[in-house]
């Protein structure tokens, strides 16, 4: 049997902003069915690095492949391209950070969205989906409410429910606890968990959270001044005695990372 | 070239297919039933005001009952379709602007990116279908009120006989007059949705709340700045033998 592509594969992936280097040469293998938590402090590059992989922002140089197909070789310009990206987007589910919720659409409908544009199912199976996913990020009879009525956590969990909703193979979700109460964080690991063992979601999880990396992660890396400063898998980042990493969950202010 | 590139992606996402009806149905019913109530009101008053004036000068050299010829000319071939364009595309404009700016610096314009949907054919052509199909209706309407108004005006206000007016209106308006108004608000109407999505659209997360706007306040004034200018040469196309 061929053996599985890594569902995610950067090789010196660069990225800048006029002078301001924002990814310096990361390169990682992350196989399937993982869930890699990145690290790292505010402004490092961690939500340039989601936008990367999703083909929403491209590499100065470097490649990413996605189960095994080069990301950066398409060009978006191109119609024959831009196909071929947005059926390789179709293996993804995004969480953005502050949930980018259509505005204009009540909470039911941006659940059913994608599924309406991509799957051939009736409106009882949608609503029946919908349903299923907001109980699951526990959230019961918002179906109607329009995103400004709903609590920023409120939001967050909707826009998981629409990320996951096409059952995606991976999942970026870009710092899925922040805004969120301690329990309801917990329960949305708890879900990233369970939707992990039941369909093998691969999970790219931007993250401060220490704690949410020791309950989730079976890979750690570490973003600081847009270089990966370690990654691996979680036994071995959190044996491996690094200075940054200690400094990261030992929450000090002494060791390489800086504030300023 | 940035503009180019723009107008060409939605030109591509345009005419490769039905637009999402949902989205045609809300904004062409905001377009164009939202837009009634104020095109009324200046509609009205500007008709009027056309009668007003032409009653004062012409009255000078007995010529009042040429009122009806300058109304028709005046106005339905030049201040109703500009005026439709310019009140209802800043309306109009200033609210595909804000809508598109307001998408992008919320980041729902990527969430579409990453569904695999295209935002040119979800957002941009269901707008630009909707304005311009709905602007030259809208032009057809202020023909209808303003004429009206001026009517009023100069039949039941200044005393000038009604046959005349009509019969002056008949003379000076034809058919093609009417088609060319409705061919300037298909004009109009296309290129002040094309406008106001580009400024929209180009919105950065970056720029914020300020962002969203210098989108709606470019869209406002390049909008009826082009469509006063391209009226011009539209009509030396459409009138000057």
């Amino acid at each position: 049997m061929a053996e599985q592509a890594p569902a995610i594969t950067l090789e010196r992936v660069c990225k800048s902003f006029g002078p301001n280097r924002v990814l310096h040469e990361v390169s990682l293998v992350l196989p399937a069915g993982k869930i890699l938590v990145m690290l790292g402090p505010s402004g490092t590059g961690k939500s340039v690095l989601l936008r990367c992989l999703v083909g929403l922002m491209k590499p100065d140089s470097g490649r990413i492949f996605i189960e095994g197909e080069d990301i950066t070789a398409l060009d978006e310009r191109r119609s024959a391209d831009r196909d071929k990206l947005f059926a390789l987007r179709r293996k993804f589910g995004m969480l953005f950070q502050d949930g980018a919720l259509f505005d204009d659409m009540c909470v039911g409908d941006n659940v059913a969205f994608p599924l309406r544009q991509h799957e051939k199912m009736s409106e009882t199976e949608i609503a029946q989906r919908v349903k299923e996913y907001l109980d699951a990020v526990g959230l019961k009879d918002v179906q109607r409410k329009m995103p400004a009525e709903l609590s920023g956590g409120m939001r967050k969990r909707v826009a998981f429910a629409r990320a996951i909703a096409l059952q995606p193979r991976i999942v970026l979700c870009d710092e899925p606890s922040s805004g969120l109460d301690p329990v309801m964080s917990a329960t949305l690991d708890d879900l990233i968990l369970d939707l992990h063992r039941r369909y093998n979601m691969t999970f790219v999880v931007i993250s401060h959270d220490t704690a949410e990396a020791r309950t989730i992660a079976s890979h750690i890396g570490l973003l600081y001044k847009g270089v990966l400063q370690t990654f691996g898998t979680k036994e071995q980042v959190l044996r491996s005695n690094g200075e940054a990493i200690n400094q990261f969950f030992d929450r000090s202010t002494k060791g390489p990372i800086q504030v300023l | 070239m940035e503009f180019l590139h723009f107008v060409r992606r939605a030109l591509v996402a345009q005419f490769s297919g039905l637009p999402p009806r949902d989205e045609f149905v809300r904004h062409a019913l905001d377009a164009g039933v939202g837009s009634l109530p104020l095109l009324t009101l200046l509609t009205i008053f500007a008709g009027m005001n056309l009668s007003v004036q032409a009653y004062g000068t012409f009255v000078r050299f007995g010529g009042q009952d040429l009122l009806g010829l300058f109304c028709g000319v005046g106005g339905i071939r030049e201040l109703y379709p500009v005026m439709a364009a310019v009140i209802c595309g800043a309306r109009i404009g200033a609210t595909l602007a804000a809508s598109l700016a307001n998408m992008q610096i919320s980041e729902q314009v990527e969430a579409l990116e990453v569904m695999a949907v295209d935002p040119m054919r979800h957002l941009v052509a269901p707008r630009l279908w909707a304005v311009t199909l709905m602007l030259p209706l809208l032009c057809g309407y202020a023909d209808v009120v303003g004429l009206a108004a001026s009517y009023w005006a100069a039949v039941d206000q200044m005393g000038v006989n009604g046959g005349t007016f009509m019969e002056q209106v008949r003379d000076i308006v034809h058919l093609e007059d009417l088609a060319a108004g409705v061919f300037k608000g298909v004009v109009f109407g296309w290129l002040v949705a094309l406008v106001s999505c580009y400024h929209g659209y180009r919105a950065l997360k970056r720029d914020g709340a300020e962002g969203v706007g210098v989108a709606t306040n470019r869209a406002i004034v390049h909008s009826a700045v082009l469509c006063i200018v391209l009226n011009m040469f539209l009509s030396a196309l459409l009138y000057v033998r």
